[in-house]
């Protein structure tokens, strides 16, 4: 009885094994990115990065990762330096948006500049009320 | 009756439009539902011409604060209405600044915010001060800023009503009607040189200063050549002081 039952969970464990070996190889293929759009809040609310968006462009993970971003969420704001005087030297965003690869940083400021009306929107949180009249 | 003005939001007058073509200016668009009235000089001769015979130039007001918008510089951060607050004690359900927001589109057919900021337009005529019963608010004789004087205010809102620019709330606290004063209280009579929203602004959309001095930054950005300066609800007659442009 002993060796039969150990020999169900062993096959058991394997079939976990390759589903999930099988999903991770398609995740790659097709979506091991955010799937959500990257919201900054710092230094000013709100920023939007669609990754989708510029893996639609051409680009891929090697193209900004990890330089000029970390994979990780959130690490380019910790930095003093990420604001726009450093991508009008060809830091972060930057690196592309110089008006050659893609448009100017110091252009089309809404595009990526969604503001607090665009945070709270994608936050689903609603303007707080003041005095309509 | 006759002689009432047309209430049609796109109206600009026979006698505006001959003005403004005399002085060899277009009118390049009444946007926005036709209540802002563009205009492009050619000459900063022109564009000086076009705000003498608006009654611009020339005031009694020394200094004459007003305030320039570069409009699409706005990213809507919201920095300048968080120092309002905090300056002048606005609370939540009042503003005494705030951002509009309307969607635009590209050539590319993206379309994105366009994000206006808009407070008190300390006009020339202000039609809040016309209808104030009690002379509670009245335009200061020396600085042209609009301002309201607290004690004697009853509340009676007629003069949110006559504000074509929704710039007056009921303030509960103060039991009276609160609205921008250029934070004259707060900072300009201590010696800042800036308004709170002015100095908090990361991206120099709203810059502020002295329309009878020359060589100030606001005289300098509306006198452009080729470049449109606009002003919201030009109809209404009240000749606002906050000038709108794109940088």
């Amino acid at each position: 009885m002993f060796r039969k039952g150990f020999f169900y969970i062993l096959m058991g464990l394997v079939a976990v094994a390759m589903f999930l070996s099988a999903a991770q190889v398609m995740g790659q293929e097709d979506e091991d990115y955010p799937q959500e759009p990257i919201i900054f809040t710092k230094p000013v609310k709100a920023v939007i990065f669609d990754h989708k968006y510029h893996i639609e462009q051409g680009l891929d993970c090697d193209s900004c990762h990890d330089d000029p971003f970390e994979m990780a969420a959130g690490t380019a704001e910790q930095n003093d330096d990420f604001n726009m005087k450093s991508l009008y030297q060809g830091k972060y965003c930057g690196t592309c948006h110089d008006g050659e690869s893609a448009f100017a940083s110091n252009t089309r400021c809404t595009l990526c500049h969604i503001g607090v009306k665009g945070y709270d929107k994608m936050m689903g949180t609603s303007e707080k009320g003041h005095g309509e009249h | 009756m006759k002689e009432q003005r047309s209430t049609k939001p796109d109206y600009v007058t026979d006698e505006e439009r001959r003005a403004f073509l005399k002085l060899g200016l277009k009118i390049t668009g009444v946007m926005a539902g036709g209540t802002v009235l563009s205009l492009m000089p050619l000459s900063e001769q022109e564009a000086g011409a076009v705000l003498k015979l608006e009654g611009y130039e020339n005031t009694k007001y020394k200094p004459h604060y007003c305030m320039v918008i570069r409009q699409n510089d706005c990213v809507d951060c919201e920095k300048c209405k968080e120092a309002c607050i905090k300056t002048n004690h606005v609370p939540e359900y009042g503003f005494r600044t705030t951002i509009l927001e309307k969607t635009a589109t590209d050539d590319d057919g993206n379309t994105f915010p366009v994000f206006m900021p808009v407070l008190c337009n300390h006009c020339l005529n202000p039609p809040c001060v016309r209808v104030c019963p009690t002379k509670a608010t009245t335009k200061d004789p020396k600085t042209g800023i609009v301002v309201m004087h607290v004690e004697k205010c009853i509340g009676c809102k007629t003069c949110m009503a006559a504000c074509p620019y929704n710039a007056r709330y009921y303030n509960e606290e103060k039991k009276a009607i609160d609205k921008c004063n250029f934070c004259w209280d707060t900072r300009l009579s201590k010696g800042e040189k800036l308004t709170a929203c002015a100095a908090a602004c990361p991206a120099h959309v709203r810059v502020f200063g002295d329309l009878s001095d020359r060589n100030s930054e606001v005289w300098k950005l509306i006198h452009q050549p080729n470049k449109a300066v606009w002003v919201l609800r030009p109809e209404t007659g009240a000749k606002p002081c906050i000038f709108y442009m794109n940088d």
